[in-house]
């Protein structure tokens, strides 16, 4: 395949498959816990994190993860401190692009170098960033393995989880950690906007046939694999964004099963 | 009936609990107090403060004023809480992905299991018991938000009874649930009481539920519970009601 000859096209296959597996391993208990948009939310913060990069001089990688892990705990502390419905995330999300846009009009770069970086591209990676992503795949891969039982107990159902002695405070603090990290993986892959969607659209594709939470699990991560690497050689044969293209692949496999399953149901009703 | 006696331990106690939301007041000056192998309804209007009072039981919210004690134990230090079940109100309706019967089931042991351990032989065996009692063998591998009403119920109560709790506390368990589905619900109850000897705190708006069933009903009105009776069981009346403070003071006025 002649897109794989190049190495820039490998380096972007490695991370967005990676990333793209692993997002929807943590999007599982976000959704079920009602809170998809949270992903969307840090994404925002990020943005906030890398104009702030450039304004204090370190790595857009570093500002963004420390103010998306500072981001989680405010989160943390709105949500447990009573604030109703979706307005600790609603103050997150808007705080993160009034800061994201404070900080970058007074960095020398300016605004659209922050956005240009906001929504970047896998595309021009290099190995360390790519084993850096790797590094942090295998991370959320093992925190989500150790901490599997109790997150499912827990977004299933959090009075009852607490009820059975699960540590559900600890628990949410941990998924809202895991989930800044999805975002900083995906930021210069995806771009983290984008990388929110793929915690959500393979795991609502997954659940259209799925009829447990470890097969919802296991097919959102396949789909999201699936979903980077057709979109990323899509992007490449058609000239077009990979970050889109990934999404939309995704978005396409959610309506394909969504027929499957509404099929499935109508047959089932048939010969019954 | 329930195998209560006047030496059995009290499993669940308040103690003059009081609590508020803000400054709205729902329960004053509670004080009541669940035994060993008793069936207790609480009943109440809708908002009256009854899911509220089990709440506070449970360590979901915590008392303004007052103590609450599970075995023994004041809720803030309690840790032994396999020996507690719960089956929360409608718990299945807020599923947003697809769950098997048997990983509900499975759930219920994630705070005995803790981090990185699987269930082993014995938790393995304690699923396979509470899927056989509560008639849900044949339907382990199913999403469970496809189930009736009343499967749904007692894959609930199945997550609930996995730990073998000895107290076991069901919030409207009834709700959405149709008329067949009750009468199983209602023996599966029976069995627990009289055959594994769990004390059950009920509580509901139907008494048909717990009708036979309960040793005791309380009902929650005003900010206090006062006793509604004891219902089929007029033997206990005396014996047994441990039910103090200013409910009963009400309830005698």
């Amino acid at each position: 395949m002649r897109a794989l000859s190049f190495t820039f096209m490998q380096q972007a296959l490695v991370a967005c498959l990676l990333i793209a597996a692993v997002a929807p391993l943590v999007g599982t208990f976000i959704v079920q816990r009602g809170q998809s948009l949270v992903g969307d939310g840090m994404g925002h913060v990020a943005f906030a994190g890398v104009g702030l990069a450039f304004l204090v001089g370190v790595h857009p990688i570093v500002g963004a993860l420390t103010l998306t892990v500072l981001a989680g705990l405010t989160l943390y502390r709105l949500q447990r401190g009573g604030l109703g419905g979706d307005l600790a995330l609603a103050l997150i999300f808007y705080g993160g692009i009034a800061l994201g846009f404070l900080f970058a009009s007074r960095s020398e770069s300016g605004p659209t170098t922050v956005l240009g970086l906001l929504f970047g591209s896998p595309l021009n990676l290099s190995w360390g960033q790519v084993v850096t992503i790797a590094a942090l795949a295998v991370l959320i891969v093992l925190v989500v393995a150790a901490l599997y039982g109790p997150l499912v107990a827990m977004a299933f159902d959090e009075p009852a989880a607490r009820v059975s002695g699960v540590p559900t405070d600890g628990l949410v603090l941990a998924l809202t950690m895991l989930i800044a990290l999805v975002v900083v993986g995906g930021m210069s892959t995806i771009d983290p906007l984008l990388v929110s969607a793929m915690m959500v659209v393979p795991v609502a594709a997954a659940a259209q046939v799925a009829s447990s939470y470890r097969g919802t699990l296991v097919g959102a991560s396949a789909i999201g694999a699936f979903s980077a690497v057709t979109g990323l050689l899509t992007a490449f044969y058609a000239d077009l964004t990979p970050g889109s293209t990934i999404v939309l692949t995704a978005i396409g496999v959610y309506g394909l099963l969504n027929v499957v399953r509404m099929a499935g149901t109508r047959l089932g009703a048939r010969t019954t | 009936m329930s195998g209560v006696t006047p030496s059995s331990r009290a499993v669940l106690q308040f103690e003059q609990v009081t609590f508020g939301y803000g400054r709205i007041p729902v329960l004053r000056e509670v004080s009541l107090s669940v035994r060993e192998r008793e069936f207790v309804a609480i009943v109440g209007a809708n908002g009256s403060g009854k899911s509220t009072l089990m709440q506070l039981g449970l360590g979901l919210l915590r008392p303004t004023h007052g103590t609450v004690r599970l075995f023994g134990q004041d809720v803030p230090a309690f840790r032994d809480w396999g020996k507690v079940g719960y089956v929360p109100q409608r718990a299945v309706a807020g599923a947003a992905l697809p769950i098997s019967v048997e990983e509900v089931v499975r759930t219920g042991l994630a705070g005995r299991l803790g981090l990185l351990r699987r269930p082993g032989r014995p938790e393995r065996d304690r699923i396979e018991h509470v899927l056989d009692l509560l008639g849900l063998a044949g339907v382990r591998r199913r999403r469970v938000t496809l189930l009736s009403g009343g499967q749904q119920q007692r894959a609930l109560i199945a997550r609930a009874l996995v730990t073998a709790p000895r107290l076991l506390v069901l919030d409207e368990p009834t709700t959405g649930v149709d008329a067949q589905a009750r009468s199983v619900l209602r023996e599966s109850l029976e069995h627990l009481v009289h055959a594994e000897g769990v004390a059950v705190v009920y509580v509901s708006h139907d008494p048909e539920g717990f009708a036979g069933l309960a040793d005791r009903v309380l009902e929650v009105r005003a900010g206090r519970v006062v006793d509604a009776g004891v219902h089929d069981h007029p033997h206990l009346e005396d014996e047994h009601l441990e039910f103090r403070g200013p409910a009963t003071h009400e309830e005698e006025g």
